[in-house]
């Protein structure tokens, strides 16, 4: 014979298992999302890329006097097919209808104000696409070399050495570990879809457990069960918990997955980093936190679904609450905002930040302490008020 | 055995259902049952008898322990269901009208789930659904999903479930209400079984015709109140029919409120 919360525990398990859409958003999405997301959109970026880096660039060039020489440099130049033309008022038309790639204007006045060693204008016309910008960038890196050329020779006539223009050598020697860096990076992202799929993934069981059982008309029926409203909120709550923490367990391996294939195009050095950031003990702390964090959801998540008069009210109540969820989870991306005394007490923003220092492996131990205690408190008020909530006939049988 | 005395319960209104409730109603709360008293004695069927909105869900779920009364007392065979209400549920089958079935679990699922809620030892749970299953004729189905049976199939398990559990008292709210005549005629049979088990049985209904159909003793209810109660030879006892005593009851009780008939 097994205690009631455990017999609905397992019901409910079992039920929600059953559930397609659950299942959906427990299993499926989570666990498929990054490798679609790091693989594909990787893919998708390197090739878009490369057929615009290895595409060959029409560029007009119009020389108002004819003598600036940049025209005969630019059809030098590996990928460019330079055409010369007079009609400088009709370029930026034929940039815009995409007639031509980009289009160099050298108005009058060139050569005489090199002459006078004064900067000489040369217009660039470009139309910023959404292929990163790379022909601008083609072009510009073209005219700079175009310019070093003309600098060259200046520097050469006045009989200076070329490193005259270089009073300094700039050394940097960055001293952050390639953990600490991809700390930063991942740090805002990962919590951020950790807290996300927790949440998510936690609630359609949620509705389906509370709001859906009174929309079908099974509430009253498990009520007058010999179980005790705490025990059907254990048996319950539990499940709801667990689909969180699953959809967020899931979501750690399809990201680990994914890079454990390695992704074509990311440095070997930064995969290795990555691979060290998902290490077993970092993940494990992060989902310590993440814990007490999926209990306080499924609170909220059951409490709400239970006011609810049937599951469509719940979605309409619950999904908002995604927003309540984003905002702290986005602050920690805010520069400046850090893990402290004070931000280690504020729901979600505080997992988000001590996770971020987790991966980084700069977390202060008082601090994440200071977290989970926090968070446990969090859980367990979350806990007997949803246990309270059960009890109130205004809200169980509110229809 | 079933006992209850002057049960009262009020609800808090919502600003929307004192909108509903017009001008004219003044108050936080409106009083759904007041004073009500009967006894169901074993072995015997005792109705509640009442127009829609008379308080009689309101106070079969007192009696089941969802609801807990402002006032009154309630024994369940014995069991005092407000110092201890899980004790008293577990003497307790209780079915109604909407109740519905888990789809996603097959028959013997939602059977078994109601078992184990009770606490049924797994020799006694076999026994009994054995012999439900059997007189039910749900054996066919039972490894079906409850969302691809028949109304009638899916009634047929919702009574396994109620009784899987052989209770001492069985509480019907409207059971029959909304299903077709097949579905009735097995919710009127369980009723049947059951006193002739010895079981204590409760119904509510507003068709008078299950009335004498099925009750050995009737209490009228209407405005959250009991306006007679008793065996029910005795309440129709003038040779009226059950139609005639309950407009009688329902005039009189109307007339005598403040403002006369409503």
């Amino acid at each position: 014979m097994s205690s009631p919360a455990l017999v609905v525990f397992k019901k409910e398990l079992r039920d929600t298992l059953r559930d397609r859409r659950t299942l959906m958003a427990m299993i499926v999405v989570p666990l498929l999302l990054f490798p679609v997301l790091m693989i594909g959109m990787a893919r998708f970026s390197q090739s878009r890329a490369a057929e615009v880096q290895g595409k060959v660039l029409h560029v007009a060039v119009a020389d108002a006097d004819g003598r600036s020489g940049l025209a005969a440099f630019l059809s030098q130049e590996p990928g460019f097919d330079v055409a010369e033309t007079r009609d400088m008022l009709a370029l930026p038309e034929q940039v815009r209808s995409e007639a031509l790639d980009a289009a160099v204007i050298v108005p009058a006045g060139y050569a005489q104000a090199l002459a006078a060693r004064r900067p000489a204008t040369v217009q660039l016309v470009h139309k910023t696409s959404d292929d990163f910008d790379i022909k601008r960038r083609r072009v510009e890196d073209a005219l700079g070399e175009f310019e070093q050329r003309l600098l060259d020779e200046r520097l050469a006539a006045l009989g200076l050495d070329p490193a005259v223009t270089d009073p300094i050598a700039l050394e940097t020697t960055d001293v952050a570990s390639s953990r600490e860096v991809l700390g930063k990076l991942l740090g805002g992202l990962l919590p951020y879809m950790f807290i996300l799929f927790c949440f998510t993934g936690a609630m359609y069981p949620a509705i389906d457990l509370a709001a859906g059982e009174k929309e079908r008309g099974t509430l009253e029926t498990l009520l007058s069960s010999p179980a005790s409203r705490l025990q059907i909120v254990l048996g319950k709550f539990a499940v709801v918990t667990l689909t969180g923490i699953t959809s967020a367990v899931l979501a750690a391996v399809g990201m680990y997955v994914s890079v454990r294939q390695g992704i074509e195009g990311v440095p070997p050095a930064v995969l290795a980093a990555i691979e060290q950031v998902l290490a077993p003990s970092t993940i494990a702390l992060m989902f310590a936190l993440l814990l007490p964090l999926s209990v306080f959801f499924a609170a909220a998540l059951l409490m709400l679904s239970l006011y609810a008069r049937s599951y469509k009210e719940a979605i309409s109540v619950i999904s908002p609450l995604m927003i309540v969820v984003i905002v702290p989870a986005m602050l920690a991306l805010a520069p400046g905002v850090r893990l402290s005394a004070v931000t280690a007490l504020i729901p979600i923003l505080n997992v988000s930040l001590a996770t971020r220092e987790i991966i980084a492996g700069t977390a202060a131990p008082p601090h994440l302490v200071l977290v989970f205690v926090s968070l446990a408190a969090l859980a367990a008020l979350g806990v007997v008020a949803c246990a309270r909530w059960f009890s109130r006939e205004d809200i169980v049988f509110r229809t | 055995m079933i006992d209850v005395s002057d049960l009262t319960k009020s609800f808090p209104v919502s600003r929307q259902q004192r909108r509903e409730l017009g001008p004219g109603f003044s108050g936080n709360a409106v009083q759904a049952v007041a004073g009500v008293t009967f006894a169901c004695r074993p072995g015997r069927v005792f109705a509640l008898l009442g127009p829609n909105g008379a308080g009689k869900t309101t106070v079969l779920r007192m009696i089941a322990a969802m609801l807990r009364p402002d006032r009154g007392r309630i024994s369940i065979a014995g069991v005092d269901a407000l110092a201890d209400p899980v004790a008293a549920r577990r003497r307790l089958g209780f079915l109604t009208g909407s109740t519905r079935l888990y789809e996603r679990l097959t028959a013997e699922e939602n059977v078994r789930y109601a078992a184990d809620l009770c606490g049924v030892p797994e020799p006694d749970y076999r026994r009994r659904r054995d012999a439900l299953f059997a007189a039910l004729g749900i054996d066919a189905y039972a490894g079906r999903r409850a969302g691809q049976l028949s109304t009638g199939m899916k009634q047929k398990v919702a009574i396994a479930r109620t009784v899987i559990h052989d209770p001492e008292v069985v509480v019907f709210d409207e059971a029959t209400s909304g299903l077709d005549i097949i579905a009735a005629r097995a919710i009127i049979q369980l009723v049947k079984d059951c006193r002739a088990q010895g079981k204590t049985v409760l119904f509510s209904t507003h068709i008078m015709s299950e009335v004498t159909m099925l009750a050995d003793d009737l209490a009228v209810v209407h405005r959250g109140r009991v306006l007679a109660a008793g065996p029910l030879p005795e309440l129709l006892a003038g040779g009226r029919s059950i139609e005639d005593e309950f407009v009688r009851l329902v005039d009189a009780a109307d007339a005598a409120r403040p403002g006369g008939a409503a």
